[in-house]
């Protein structure tokens, strides 16, 4: 009765209780499209990280990572490595030799981190063949190559075909040097990394450093996301002596950027929240007060505390939470339109959104993990907005609420 | 005596919203028995209404006692005395009786659903009442399509529907046209005699008064005149 008597109460104002629905409705909508554009967006960063930065896992020998010196590389004999790659789980590996050095021209020098490699191997773990920009990725062994990120390029006002000095230490500490001509010119989706790393051939780098074949990094793409933890741990086993690193570790910045993220997208949806909240109060109060002569009333025919408490409650609950069932399905009609045509953001700046390592083109990803989560603070919403009307309407006095 | 139902002794009661003390009740003695059809008149502002809202637990005394059916209501905590203005009072009031959402029937068993009576027994309840203040063919209507003089009915209806000890109504004509006023006084006389339930209701309607049989008078606070008349 008390659930009836409130259905009706909401719908005495059709138009007031309209107005709030509909605030809660698009409250809720906004929340969940900017909760889905950042599920979509770490998403694909998160694809970029692991399908163009890091691959799934990499082996480096422990410390490598600290100082990059190239007398730490991998040893591990070659069998077990290339029985890595016959692993079911494992659908591509790339072995790296890396140094750090120095990038010198007329116009400027830089630090680098000099990656030599095998341009078969990155273009199945890394997509290197899909960065280019300018040039070719493979030239003939007779001349000393090198690709370039254009961050760095333009930065030392460089293209294809000029030639850099390159200076590093090799495994006997010598200091050595060597020129290097630009074969090609590569962008990522990663601003900050194309302005450090520059790409060799594997073999001359090996050489120059005084190594035969040995790498220093090897980086394992996978067939499937989901065999991430169980690959990490079975490599761990298998090579004690070498680090192994899931893309997380390799890529604090990116999964520490997911969390917080995350919270964002909660903060912002309890910022929506509280905002409706007030609307939903105000809305109560003044029902309450245009009926306070019918509350006085009850209240003197004998309509106790509680049952009062739950009335205002439960209409309170009517008023916020009718709007959950049209945003949700709204809401995930639009996710998912988006999600198959993706959403153009490079209005919002191409530069700043690839300076973080974003992707402009984004797919939105209804966030269903957290619906339960929504649809609890949505509740806690009413709960917090009813305290103020229960409130108000209990000090009621039935005798004053009954004169005119 | 064992057919008391309201045993006032010696209340009073000032209003001092101002500053300035506004006698309203003034060392009132009242004792009302068992099926008796009380009206209460005087000018108006003579304290009539508050007299009423003492007696119905609304309000509290400054002094004195009020004993209902053997409990003083001057002493129930506030959340006691809720309850026992469910299940013992019944109110009729000048205005703002009904709940305008709900249904002329839904309205009139109101108190026995916060009393949580059974379905059926509200029910064959309410059917009866309403078949008897005539209200049988607009059970299902709501305030708003009904008069004013079928809106008091309803009142009377939810009142009487608990069976309380006794019923008070402030004014309850005081809205209405005199055709309407005469059939609820009717309707309510009628309901005294068959159910002999105990009526006191205020007014300052002359012809309303005529169908008393206990005139209470007050002036200033004070009773002047409490006159029985005699069964013809
Ligand atoms: N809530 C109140 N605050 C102050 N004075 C009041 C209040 N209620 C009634 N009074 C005063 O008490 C007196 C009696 O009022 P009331 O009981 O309403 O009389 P009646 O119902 O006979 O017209 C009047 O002088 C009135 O002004
Ligand atoms: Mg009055």
């Amino acid at each position: 009765m008390i659930i009836r008597l409130a259905w009706r109460n909401i719908w005495r104002n059709k138009m007031r209780s309209m107005v709030i629905i509909a605030s809660v409705t698009a409250g809720l909508f906004a929340g969940m499209s900017i909760m889905s554009l950042y599920k979509g967006m770490m998403k694909s960063r998160i694809r970029t990280v692991i399908d163009t930065e890091t691959g799934h896992i990499q082996l480096h020998a422990k410390g490598f990572m600290g100082d990059q010196d190239p007398k730490r590389y991998v040893q591990e004999d070659g069998n077990k490595i290339i029985k890595l790659l016959k692993d079911k789980s494992i659908r591509a590996i790339a072995q790296r030799t890396i140094t750090a050095g120095m990038v010198s021209t007329p116009n400027g020098s830089s630090g680098v981190s000099i990656i030599g490699i095998s341009p078969e191997e990155e273009m199945r773990v890394s997509g290197l063949g899909k960065k280019m920009r300018q040039g070719k990725m493979t030239w003939p062994s007779t001349t000393r190559g090198m690709l370039m990120g254009k961050k760095l390029a333009k930065k030392l006002k460089l293209t294809v075909g000029e030639k850099v000095v390159i200076t590093m230490t090799d495994t006997a500490d010598n200091l050595i040097s060597a020129a290097f001509r630009i074969q090609g010119i590569y962008q990522s989706a990663n601003a900050p990394l194309d302005e450090v790393n520059v790409y060799v051939s594997r073999k001359e780098l090996q050489e120059m450093l005084g190594l035969e074949n040995q790498v220093h990094e090897i980086a394992i793409v996978l067939h499937d996301d989901r065999l991430l933890d169980s690959t990490t741990q079975w490599l761990a086993m298998e090579f004690p002596t070498l680090a192994v690193e899931p893309w997380k570790a390799l890529s604090p910045e990116t999964s520490l950027m997911a969390e917080t993220v995350d919270t964002l997208s909660y903060i912002i949806l309890v910022i929506i929240l509280v905002a409706l909240s007030f609307g939903i109060m105000n809305t109560m109060m003044m029902s309450i007060l245009e009926r306070r002569h019918e509350i006085g009333m009850m209240m003197a025919l004998g309509m106790g505390r509680l049952p009062l408490l739950v009335l205002i409650m439960t209409e309170t609950f009517f008023l916020t939470i009718a709007g959950i069932p049209i945003a949700l399905v709204t809401g995930r009609t639009a996710i998912q339109y988006y999600a198959k045509k993706g959403m153009d953001l490079s209005g919002m700046g191409r530069e700043m959104m690839e300076s973080f390592g974003f992707e402009t083109m984004i797919y939105p990803d209804f966030p269903s993990d957290k619906i339960a989560f929504i649809i609890a603070l949505v509740f806690a919403t009413a709960l917090v907005s009813s305290v103020v009307p229960i409130l108000k309407s209990l000090s009621m006095n039935p005798v004053s609420a009954l004169q005119k | 005596m064992e057919n008391t139902v309201i045993d006032a002794h010696n209340i009073s009661k000032t209003y001092d919203p101002t500053g300035i003390p506004v006698p309203a009740i003034r060392n009132v003695h009242l004792h009302i028995a068992k099926g008796e059809f009380v009206a209460l008149v005087g000018p108006s502002g003579s304290g009539k209404t508050t007299l009423l809202n003492m007696i119905g637990g609304l309000d509290h005394p400054d002094s004195g006692n009020i004993i209902v059916n053997g409990t003083d209501i001057t002493a129930l905590r506030s959340a006691d005395l809720v309850k026992f203005r469910l299940h013992n009072i019944g109110f009729v009031f000048q205005a703002f009786n009904l709940i305008p959402v709900l249904t002329a029937s839904e309205n009139a068993e109101f108190i026995m659903l916060l009393q949580k009576e059974k379905k059926a027994k509200r029910a064959e309840r309410i059917n009866g009442l309403f078949k008897q203040v005539g209200l049988l063919d607009k059970k299902n209507t709501r305030p708003a399509q009904l008069s004013g003089g079928q809106q008091q009915r309803v009142a009377v209806v939810r009142a009487l529907a608990s069976k309380p000890q006794f019923v008070l109504a402030d004014e309850p004509t005081a809205n209405l046209d005199s055709a309407a006023a005469f059939n609820l006084l009717d309707i309510m006389a009628a309901l005294n005699r068959e159910e002999n339930m105990t009526f006191i209701f205020s007014t300052h309607d002359q012809r309303v008064i005529e169908r008393a049989k206990r005139v209470i008078t007050l002036v200033d606070g004070q009773i002047v005149s409490d006159s029985t008349k005699l069964p013809l």
